[in-house]
C-alpha cells in the first residue's frame, strides 16, 4: 500500500485509506514468500470482497502457495484449489494466515 | 412432445464451455449484448433427434453471488421462466473448484446435466470418479466430455436426447449444509411458500431461501420476497449467535466442506500428477525479470504476424474495388445520371472499399489475440502488466488494446472485451482514442517535413505520440478519480493452465469479430460515406471564376497533334502501340504515357513535341484541379468550413484547414487528400511536394503542430464513434466522449497557438 494509494487509482482520497498491518505476529498472506505453503486462518470481517473470495475458494482453512510476485508489485499469485489466483497485495492482507513449516 | 428447447449452458470461467458450445452449435452462433451491461450474450442453435434446440451460453461464473456484472446476469438469466434445463460444464482436473458453482445450481432446481469435461486430462492427472454417486448426490445425470475433440461430445448428445424426454421427472439434489444451516433454510423456506406468490413459483423456494441468507443483492432486491426479510434476519442472528457463523461467507464454507465431504467419497486419487508443464512455462513467463521482455516480444510478434500477413490480402482488397471503381465507371456512361454514377463509386464504392480494407488486418489481429487468449496466455500478460497499468488508474488487461490503438483504434476497442472490470473497461474505450492510430499517420507525415528540418522530424512525431499517450494516461486517471470513481472492483483473476488452443475456436473467434466489424462496413461507414459524398459534392457550382471547361478545350484544341507529330511518334517509338493508338485517337499523348518516358532519350523533333504535350497536360491538370478547389468551397463542407473559420481561427486554422478536419471525420487520413484538393493540387497524398509548398507558404510552424496536435485530439473518426457506441452500448457516452475531445483538442490547441503567437515560438521556419 505504498503512499496510500489504493488500486483504484484514486490515490485514497476517497475515502479514509485503510491499512493493515502485520503486528503481534500476525502474518497475512500479503507476507508469504514465494515457493511457501499455508493455511488461512482468517479474513478480516471488513475486508472488502469477502464473499467473492470465498467464492474461490479463499476461506478460512484452505490450503495455499504463494506461486510468484508481479513485477512492480500489486498482483500476488496464490494457488487455492488447484488453481492459480492473481489477487491483490492490499486484499492479500486482509486474509490472515497460518504458515505451514516445512 | 415438445419441439423447441432453451438450454442454458454455464459452469467456471476456463472450463472448456465455449469450446463444448463451439462443439454443439458450430458456427451458427449469434453474439451480442446482455442490455444495459457490456456482458457479452451467446447463443447458438443446431438440431438433435428433430428437436430445435436453443443453446444459451452464460458467462463463465465461480458463483451466483451476483457480485460481478456477469454473476447478475447469469442468475437473472436463470431465475426467468424459459430456461428447459441446465447444462452445467465442470473442468474434472478441478472438481472441488467446478462443482460449487453446480452446489449453487442445483438448488435451483431446474432440470440439469453435468458435462465433467476435460474428462482425459483428469484421467491423466490420475483423478477416479464414481459416477452413480455423484449423480445422486447432485440429482443430476453426468456425462464424462472432452470438448476440444470431435467427438468428445458424442456422450453429451446421448445423454441430452434422453434428458430431455424426462424433464418433468428429474431428481433432486441431497444437499446438505449441515443441521443449523439446514433448519434455517427450512424456516425461510417454509415462510417463502406461504407468501404463495406466483411469479417465481417454478422455482424451488429454497434456492431463494438460501440466496436470501446469504444476503445475495440480487434476491434481496426481488419486491416479492421483501415480506420474509424479518424472519431472514431472526435466522442469521440465530446463527452468529448460537453458532457462530459469520454471515456472508458460511455458505461458502459449508459448500465447500459439504464438497469435500463429496469429493472424498465419490472422486479418487491415484496419484498426484500436477500441471507440471504449464508450471514450468510459468517459470519463465512470470519471472521478475523475463516477464517483461517476453511480454513485449509477444507483443512485438503478434502485431508483425498481423501486419505483415494482412498486407498483401489489404492490397488485393485496394485492387479489387479499384477496379469494380473503374469498371462501373467504364460500364456507366458519364452521360447518363452522373451524379448518381459519382455517387456509387466514388462515394459508395470507394467508401466501402476504405473500410473493408482493414478486415484482413482485424481478421488476423483477433485470429492472433484469439491465441493468446485461449492458451492462457492473456491472464499472463495482464499480471505482469497490472503494476505499471494501476499506476494510470487502468489494469494489466487495459495494456494490450492500448496498444493495438497505434494501429487503429476501432479493432482495440472491440478488443477491450477482455477487460472484466466495466469500469476499467470503460475508461479503456474513452482514452483509446488519443492512442495515435495509423490513419493520422499521412497527416504528420506530410505536415512534418513541411515546417521542420530534417533533424526535429524524428523528434516532433515521437513528441506527437507522446503527447495522445501522456494525455490519455492522464484522463484515465482524471476519469478514474472522478467519474468512474469508487472502490475499485476486487480484483481477481484466474490464471488457468496453459493449453493448446484449438483451430475451430480460433477461427469461430476470428469470424465473431469480422462479422461484427463488416455489419459496421455496411450500416454506418456506407452511411456516413455517403453523407460525406454528399455533403463534399452539393451544391454542385455552375458558374465559375473563369470558365474552366472552355479554357481545357481551348489547349485541347490549340495542342493537339498533328498528322505529322503523330507521324513522328510512331517512328520514334516512345510509346507502347497500344497507346499510339490511344493517342492517334485522341490526338493527345495520355498523361500516364508522358509521365513514364523520358524526353532526354530521344532526339530532337521528337523531345520538343514530348515538352510541349507534357507542358498542355501540366496547364490542362491545373485547371481543372482550381476548378475542384472551387467547387469544394461552393458545398456543404465549404461552406461549414467557411462558417467555423471565425470559430478555428483561435487555434489558427482557416477554413481550409476547418473543412478539411470535417472530412477527417470520416477517417483521419481524408484531411490530407480534402486539403489537396482544396489547394488545387487534385488528389494528393501525403508525399505530396506541391501541396507541402502550398503549406509552407501559407502556414508557420506553429500552425503546422496545432494541426497535427488537432487532428490527435479530436473527434475520432465516425468508425471509431461507432464501435465506442456499441461496446458502451450507449449513444450517450459516445456522444459525451465526441464533445468531451473536441473540446479538450479544441482548448489544448488554442493554448498552444495563443501562447505560441504571443512568445513568437514557431512562427519562422525551425532550421
Amino acid at each position: 500500500m505504498a503512499g496510500g494509494k489504493c488500486s483504484c487509482g484514486c490515490s485514497g482520497k476517497g475515502k479514509n485509506p485503510e491499512y493493515t498491518v502485520n503486528v503481534n505476529g500476525v502474518t497475512t498472506l500479503a507476507d508469504l514468500p514465494v515457493g511457501a505453503k499455508a493455511t488461512i486462518s482468517k479474513i478480516m470481517p471488513k475486508a472488502r470482497g469477502r464473499k467473492k473470495f470465498a467464492d474461490v475458494g479463499l476461506v478460512a482453512g484452505a490450503e495455499l502457495e504463494m506461486e510468484a510476485h508481479a513485477p512492480f508489485g500489486g498482483l500476488l499469485r496464490v494457488k487455492v484449489l488447484d488453481t492459480s489466483m492473481a489477487i491483490h497485495s492490499e486484499d492479500a492482507a486482509n486474509i490472515v494466515i497460518e504458515k505451514e513449516e516445512d | 412432445m415438445r419441439e423447441s428447447f432453451r438450454i442454458a449452458l454455464a459452469g467456471n470461467p476456463n472450463c472448456g464451455k465455449t469450446s463444448i458450445f463451439n462443439a454443439l452449435t458450430g458456427a451458427r452462433q449469434h453474439v451480442g449484448n446482455y442490455p444495459g451491461v457490456t456482458v457479452e450474450s451467446k447463443s447458438g442453435s443446431f438440431v438433435l433427434n428433430g428437436m430445435k434446440i436453443e443453446l444459451i451460453d452464460l458467462p463463465g461464473v465461480y458463483s451466483l453471488s451476483s457480485s460481478s456484472p456477469e454473476e447478475e446476469v447469469v442468475f437473472q438469466e436463470l431465475t426467468k421462466p424459459g430456461i428447459d434445463l441446465i447444462l452445467n460444464v465442470i473442468d474434472s482436473t478441478i472438481p472441488q473448484r467446478s462443482l460449487y458453482l453446480t452446489t449453487q445450481l442445483a438448488e435451483l432446481h431446474i432440470p440439469m446435466l453435468l458435462a465433467f469435461n476435460m474428462s482425459d486430462d483428469a484421467r491423466k492427472k490420475g483423478l477416479k470418479f464414481n459416477i452413480s454417486k455423484l449423480e445422486k448426490y447432485f440429482g443430476s445425470p453426468i456425462v464424462q466430455t472432452i470438448g476440444c475433440r470431435e467427438n468428445g461430445v458424442r456422450p453429451l448428445l446421448h445423454q441430452l436426447a434422453k434428458s430431455l424426454h424426462e424433464l418433468e421427472d428429474h431428481g433432486v439434489p441431497m444437499l446438505s449444509y449441515g443441521n443449523d444451516v439446514d433448519d434455517a433454510i427450512r424456516a425461510v423456506t417454509e415462510k417463502i411458500d406461504a407468501l404463495d406468490q406466483n411469479k417465481y413459483s417454478r422455482h424451488y423456494s429454497r434456492f431463494f431461501a438460501i440466496k436470501l441468507l446469504e444476503h445475495d443483492a440480487a434476491a434481496m432486491r426481488i419486491p416479492e420476497l421483501q415480506p420474509v426479510a424479518p424472519e431472514v434476519e431472526t435466522q442469521i442472528r440465530h446463527l452468529w449467535d448460537v453458532h457462530a457463523i459469520e454471515a456472508d461467507t458460511f455458505m461458502a464454507d459449508r459448500r465447500y466442506a459439504m464438497l469435500a465431504g463429496a469429493c472424498r467419497d465419490a472422486i479418487s486419487m491415484s496419484h498426484e500428477r500436477r500441471r507440471e508443464i504449464s508450471d514450468k512455462i510459468d517459470l519463465v513467463m512470470t519471472n521478475r525479470f523475463f516477464s517483461l521482455p517476453l511480454f513485449f516480444l509477444i507483443i512485438y510478434v503478434t502485431f508483425w504476424f498481423t501486419f505483415t500477413l494482412a498486407d498483401p490480402l489489404m492490397g488485393y482488397i485496394e485492387d479489387f474495388f479499384a477496379w469494380l471503381n473503374g469498371m462501373v465507371k467504364s460500364v456507366w456512361s458519364p452521360e447518363t445520371l452522373p451524379l448518381l454514377r459519382t455517387m456509387l463509386t466514388d462515394g459508395v464504392i470507394s467508401g466501402v472499399g476504405g473500410v473493408l480494407v482493414f478486415l484482413p488486418n482485424i481478421l488476423f489481429l483477433f485470429f492472433a489475440i484469439a491465441i493468446l487468449e485461449d492458451s492462457g496466455y492473456m491472464a499472463r500478460a495482464a499480471f505482469v502488466m497490472d503494476g505499471i497499468m494501476r499506476k494510470f488508474g487502468l489494469q494489466g488487461r487495459s495494456f494490450v488494446p492500448l496498444v493495438l490503438g497505434f494501429g487503429c483504434n476501432v479493432p482495440a476497442i472491440m478488443a477491450t472485451r477482455t477487460i472484466e472490470s466495466e469500469r476499467d473497461r470503460t475508461v479503456t474505450i474513452l482514452v483509446l482514442p488519443l492512442m495515435s492510430c495509423g490513419a493520422r499517420l499521412p497527416i504528420y507525415a506530410l505536415i512534418i517535413p513541411a515546417f521542420f528540418a530534417p533533424k526535429y522530424q524524428a523528434f516532433v512525431m515521437w513528441l506527437i505520440y507522446i503527447i495522445g499517450v501522456l494525455v490519455a494516461l492522464a484522463a484515465a486517471r482524471l476519469l478514474k478519480s472522478t467519474l468512474f470513481k469508487g472502490d475499485g472492483e476486487v480484483y481477481l483473476m484466474e490464471l488457468p493452465p496453459y493449453r493448446m488452443p484449438t483451430f475451430k475456436s480460433l477461427v469461430l473467434h476470428m469470424w465473431d469479430r469480422g462479422k461484427m466489424y463488416l455489419q459496421k462496413a455496411g450500416t454506418i461507414i456506407l452511411a456516413a460515406s455517403i453523407l460525406l459524398f454528399l455533403c463534399n459534392t452539393f451544391p454542385r457550382k455552375t458558374s465559375f471564376s473563369q470558365d474552366y471547361d472552355s479554357e481545357i478545350e481551348k489547349i485541347r484544341q490549340e495542342k493537339a497533334l498533328d498528322d505529322a507529330g503523330i507521324e513522328l511518334l510512331r517512328q520514334s517509338g516512345a510509346l507502347d502501340p497500344e497507346i499510339m493508338a490511344k493517342t492517334e485517337e485522341d490526338r493527345f499523348i495520355p498523361s500516364e504515357a508522358l509521365e513514364e518516358c523520358r524526353e532526354e532519350d530521344f532526339p530532337e523533333p521528337v523531345r520538343a513535341l514530348l515538352l510541349s504535350s507534357r507542358a498542355a497536360g501540366e496547364e490542362m491538370e491545373q485547371l481543372e484541379k482550381k476548378k475542384q478547389a472551387e467547387m469544394l468551397e461552393y458545398t456543404i463542407s465549404g461552406r461549414v468550413g467557411r462558417a467555423l473559420e471565425p470559430l478555428f481561427r483561435f487555434i489558427g486554422f482557416d477554413w481550409k484547414l476547418a473543412t478539411a478536419s470535417i472530412g477527417a471525420l470520416a477517417a483521419k487520413e481524408v484531411f490530407v487528400s480534402q486539403l489537396g484538393i482544396l489547394y488545387a493540387e487534385g488528389d494528393a497524398d501525403e508525399t505530396s511536394v506541391p501541396l507541402r509548398e502550398h503549406l509552407m507558404k501559407n502556414y508557420t510552424p506553429l500552425q503546422g503542430f496545432c494541426i497535427m496536435l488537432f487532428a490527435l485530439l479530436s473527434i475520432p473518426c465516425l468508425a471509431t464513434l461507432a464501435v465506442i457506441r456499441r461496446e458502451l452500448n450507449s449513444w450517450k457516452m459516445a456522444a459525451l466522449e465526441a464533445v468531451a475531445l473536441f473540446l479538450f483538442a479544441f482548448l489544448s490547441t488554442a493554448i498552444v497557438y495563443q501562447l505560441g503567437t504571443l512568445f513568437r515560438i514557431g512562427t519562422r521556419f525551425l532550421a
